[in-house]
């Protein structure tokens, strides 16, 4: 199944080799016909939600504004206006929301057209997609595997070729890590880049809105449209938004990029050691200048991450209670009751058990020695990475330890699974941009690489993996669909 | 800190959750597992170190006071199940 | 056993803003049941928080208003606790650096001396929303237009050593977010309401006691009775030896007693952390500059510029300013006043007064503008008319607007000054009225007043009293 690039979409529709309303069947049909495998997609049965497509199949798009035409996917955690949002819970299974989230009112503005909502670990909290209500998604690659988590839907529907391009969460690593398990390229952007509103929260000083594409380009033209300043977000920034796609070409020979050397300390596996080697060497071809730093906290990371994100969780999610929406029990009497049997049935266990961590760190007497502990301890990754930056442009490290692992391998061991974000972590935790794209396979199963900036500094993110990306074709290889007669590649 | 049962207990109550009986084992152990991985903070050294809530150095910026006048009541009340003349409705609270 | 009473309030006052303090839904009191609930005060999924800037202005006003500290950053934070009413299942209020702290007021004790009260700090947060218990049979129901309008919770140190004192410190901050127009002060909408934390000490001891919580108290005459009762109370368990359990009560105003709220608060333990989706709030100088520039005159001040620059007996001064409104009606009428400040000061306070009490209406409501008050009093001061034709064209304006001026003249309303005319009417009543002057001039002398008052009958009242009754001493004394 060929998979269509934005850029090649954008120069399909420009030259009349298919119009808006053709293209948005294509896709649909694709997700009808292939997704009982994959399971990527929780809603797609929508409208479309742009006025400019018709069922008159002969119509011309109009071409005023950035993304006419291109359609797209959204992780369920969006609030989508009229389409059911579910965040990968029961407790929103019927959820309908009255409003946008500000980045997809800003897609809709600019043309771009929803084809559905992608599925999720519930509420965006899990690494594999294994934690979803509306069950696994199943690895493009290896249906046996997972895509990753918790923006899983949305890589394995790019992966796939049944979304030109996603838009994703990253709050630990859940953009990057998919993309990294599905071969495909992810960004988290900066915190504050794009807008929170309307994007259900998990962890809201971590959490950020991204894309996963199939190539930088792709990224760099949503990018553009997606973030920016939104008054109804006191975490947004006032930054101006720069053409990303302008930068894609600009001069990278000489730049710098760090190798932390706790991130290469021997223990990847050497067929993954040997893909990082080989892309550093591409890179090099490119000009890049190496250097070794030290990010002394970054052991840190994840129990930072996993004092911080529960405690900030277990009070996002009090508001799920059923009395205003959501799941709710009927014909019991007493309140406290009433309570609890909605979460117990409405929240799954990895959600649960994130709830109970997170109070039992916030709670009297223990508060010091968590919360704010870990609240300390991220301040020194932060220094680490500020320290870092007045080196060097760019850090780079691996995205995951491994390629896809097989879906229930992990399920049981919490702790297990929360070590897959080992690498991805502490860019959330300082804010960082920080993007995944893909570098070779290792036995048939992807495998990705990870670039880190400075805060707003995502036009080097894209314009190092564009180049690359132009030197290289692994963002290219298509995965063999199970379900499909087509060859492909 | 080892977590007991009574632990998960007043925390469930506090979060209002529920739990079976059979999955309380359950949940004891991997919280016990969490926690013992958390535990690894108490290693670095903070002294001085002032805590990061927010990524950025940033100020909370100030709206303005005016009213945006939306009603839309009837339109929020489809999504709950037990709203009665503009009233969401809740077991009764004894006070 | 000498027990001492340690008291510390908190009040609760709800701001003067347009819209809530994170959404822009109104906060107008008394409208239909969540129709004033945006998807921000629902606590929708996805919704964000985003500061009311007047409600920063606010708490700034009020804590320069009590010589405290304004914070350069501070932090709200969620309190975290599970009820219907509280949409979120956390409020977002301060907890470790409020926006305002270590200020105080002053109170005047009823033997007249000060005493100063240290008011711990005051925080920025948002209001719940509201349970009513008996709509429906079986269930609460749930109103939430009130969820997200912003409060300030206002703390006091624990140094009110009575009921006395804590509603002369109530009232005093009542009339306070009045003046500085923070707040409507509104007890019977719930803009103003009263927590009072209650504890009992020995005497020679510095050790406080354990305290209880007695909860919306919302009427002044409540606070002494609720007070009270908790002393004695307390007392009584005290001195039987037991002790008193820290908990929160409610004040039941018709059984006059507190008692003890069976539900929530016991242990519950709030998890305050700072919250994420706000950031630190910072106030420059420059701010702090200006609101103290803008600050308005305040009821001491307002006092002392009476009595020292308008010659108001200070009794009079603290009775019209201690009501904003009234002292701005008569600021108002005194714009366009060149006679005695006294008088106009007399006239609010005998009058005026009369009127509001007896029609039930503020001074806002009332019907006669400060100009039309200005004019009729300054007709009497410059002797165009007498203070009883005044009092009878005050009852008319009252009736409808007309002009002072015009009314006199159309009613010929004049007061008599000419002294022959006087003279006349003088000898004239002398002359009906022979047993009188034949017992005043044998020393009887209060009978002058029958005299004065029947020239006063023939005049219809305009005669120049002064003058009547100096010309009437004089003929009676040729005689």
């Amino acid at each position: 199944m060929e998979r269509f690039t934005v850029k090649a979409i954008q120069n399909m529709l420009s030259n009349k080799q298919i119009n808006s309303a053709e293209l948005f069947d294509l896709y649909s049909s694709r997700i009808t016909d292939y997704d009982q495998t994959f399971n990527a997609f929780i809603t797609n049965d929508v409208e479309p939600n742009v006025e400019y497509i018709t069922d008159d199949k002969n119509q011309e798009s109009p071409s005023d504004s950035a993304l006419t035409g291109i359609p797209y996917a959204a992780k369920d955690i969006f609030c989508t206006q009229g389409i059911r949002t579910t965040c990968g819970s029961k407790m929103l299974e019927d959820f309908i929301p009255p409003y946008d989230a500000t980045v997809i009112k800003n897609l809709k503005k600019q043309g771009a057209v929803l084809l559905g909502k992608t599925n999720m670990d519930e509420f965006a909290m899990g690494s594999s997609n294994e934690t979803s209500y509306f069950g696994s998604v199943h690895n493009p690659w290896d249906i046996e595997r997972t895509p990753g988590g918790s923006s899983g839907g949305s890589a394995a529907a790019v992966a796939a070729g049944l979304a030109p391009i996603a838009l994703g969460t990253d709050t630990g690593g859940s953009i990057r890590q998919p993309a990294a398990f599905t071969g495909i390229t992810g960004l988290k952007p900066t915190y504050g880049r794009c807008s929170r509103y309307g994007m259900v929260a998990f962890a809201s000083s971590l959490d950020q809105a991204g894309i996963l594409a199939l190539s930088a380009e792709d990224t760099a033209i949503f990018l553009e449209s997606m973030a920016g300043f939104d008054p109804l977000d006191s975490t947004s920034v006032e930054e101006s938004v720069p053409q990303y796609s302008q930068y894609l070409e600009e001069n990278i020979r000489g730049k710098i990029i760090g190798l932390p050397k706790e991130f290469f300390d021997g223990s990847l596996a050497s067929p993954y050691e040997t893909l990082i080697a080989e892309s550093i060497d591409s890179y090099k071809k490119l000009g890049i200048v190496f250097k070794e730093i030290s990010l002394p906290n970054i052991g840190y990371s994840v129990p930072t991450y996993y004092v911080v994100a529960p405690a900030e969780c277990s009070s996002n999610l009090a508001r799920y209670d059923g009395v205003r929406f959501g799941y709710r029990s009927q014909n019991i009497e007493d309140l406290d009751e009433f309570y609890r049997t909605n979460r117990q049935i409405g929240f799954g266990e990895e959600v649960k058990r994130r709830i109970i961590t997170g109070t039992y760190v916030l709670s009297a007497g223990y508060y010091d020695a968590y919360y704010l502990k870990a609240q300390k301890v991220r301040q020194l990754i932060n220094q680490d990475f500020e320290r870092a930056f007045e080196s060097v442009d760019i850090i780079l490290g691996p995205t995951t330890q491994t390629s896809a692992f097989k879906l229930g391998e992990k399920v049981d061991d919490p702790v297990s699974m929360y070590m897959n974000d080992i690498y991805t972590i502490s860019s959330n935790l300082a804010g960082l941009p920080a993007i995944s794209h893909p570098i070779g396979f290792v036995e048939g199963l992807p495998y990705g690489l990870q670039l880190i900036a400075p805060h707003f500094k995502e036009h080097h993110l894209l314009s190092l993996t564009h180049q690359y990306q132009k030197v290289t074709d692994w963002h290219q290889i298509t995965p063999k669909l199970s379900m499909s007669s087509e060859s492909n590649n | 800190m080892a977590i007991t049962k009574s632990d998960i207990e007043h925390l469930c109550g506090l979060s209002k959750l529920n739990l079976d009986d059979d999955e309380i084992p359950i949940y004891l152990q991997q919280m016990t597992d969490i926690l013992e991985m958390i535990e690894q903070l108490q290693s670095a050294d903070t002294d001085e170190i002032i805590p990061m809530a927010h990524p950025l150095d940033m100020h909370q910026r100030l709206r303005e006071d005016t009213v945006i006048d939306t009603n839309d009541r009837d339109i929020y009340q489809k999504n709950s199940l037990n709203a009665e003349e503009g009233f969401y409705k809740v077991p009764k609270v004894i006070e | 056993m000498h027990w001492e009473t340690v008291i510390g309030l908190e009040i609760h006052v709800q701001l003067a803003c347009d819209s809530k303090i994170f959404s822009s839904a109104s906060t107008v009191y008394g409208n239909e049941q969540n129709t004033q609930a945006s998807l921000i005060d629902l606590g929708y999924p996805g919704v964000l928080p985003v500061l009311n800037k007047e409600a920063v202005m606010m708490a700034i006003k009020f804590g320069l208003a009590v010589d405290a500290e304004i914070a350069d950053l501070s932090i709200f934070a969620r309190k975290n606790y599970f009820y219907p009413d509280l949409p979120k299942g956390y409020q977002i209020s301060q907890y470790e650096l409020p926006i305002v702290s270590h200020g105080k007021l002053v109170i005047t004790l009823d033997d007249g001396t000060d005493k100063r009260i240290g008011i711990t700090r005051a925080h920025l947060e948002e209001d719940a929303g509201k349970s009513i218990h008996d709509k429906f049979s079986d269930t609460t129901a749930i109103d939430l237009n009130r969820a997200g309008t912003p409060l300030l919770e206002i703390v006091s140190e624990p140094e009110l050593s009575s009921a006395k004192e804590a509603i002369l410190y109530m009232q005093k901050i009542h009339q306070l977010v009045r003046y500085l127009k923070i707040s409507d002060g509104n007890m019977q909408e719930g803009s103003f309401r009263c927590d009072a934390n209650v504890s009992l000490k020995q005497k020679e001891s510095t050790e406080l006691g354990t305290r209880a919580e007695i909860k919306n108290i919302n009427s002044f005459r409540f606070v002494e009775s609720a007070i009270n009762f908790e002393v004695d109370r307390q007392k009584e368990i005290l001195e039987q030896g037991g002790s008193v359990v820290q908990e929160t009560r409610l004040y039941d105003s018709d059984a006059k007693e507190t008692r003890s709220m069976r539900t929530k608060e016991e242990a519950n333990d709030y998890r305050y952390f700072p919250d994420p989706d706000l950031l630190p709030v910072k106030i420059d100088k420059e701010v702090i500059e200006k609101i103290t520039a803008s600050l308005p005159e305040l009821f001491d001040q307002k006092v002392d510029r009476y009595v020292s620059t308008l010659s108001i007996k200070r009794v009079d001064a603290i009775e019209i300013a201690k009501n904003i409104e009234l002292a701005e009606y008569f600021e108002d009428a005194l714009n366009t006043y060149n006679g005695n400040p006294q008088l106009l000061a007399n006239w609010m306070l005998t009058e005026v007064m009369a009127i509001l009490n007896k029609d039930k209406i503020e001074i806002a409501n009332l019907s006669i503008t400060a100009q039309s008050l200005s004019q009729l009093i300054q007709r009497i001061d410059d002797g165009t008319i007498s203070s009883t034709i005044a009092k009878n064209i005050f009852s008319q304006l009252i009736e409808s607007e007309m002009d002072v001026d015009e009314l006199i003249k159309e009613q010929g309303l004049e007061q008599i000054s000419d002294t022959t005319e006087i003279e006349k009417i003088v000898i004239t009543v002398l002359n009906e009225h022979q047993e009188q002057k034949d017992q005043y001039l044998a020393g009887k002398e209060q009978v002058l007043g029958f005299l004065i008052g029947k020239v006063m009958q023939k005049t219809q009242g305009k005669a120049n009293p002064k003058l009547v009754n100096d010309l009437m001493v004089k003929i009676l004394s040729n005689n």
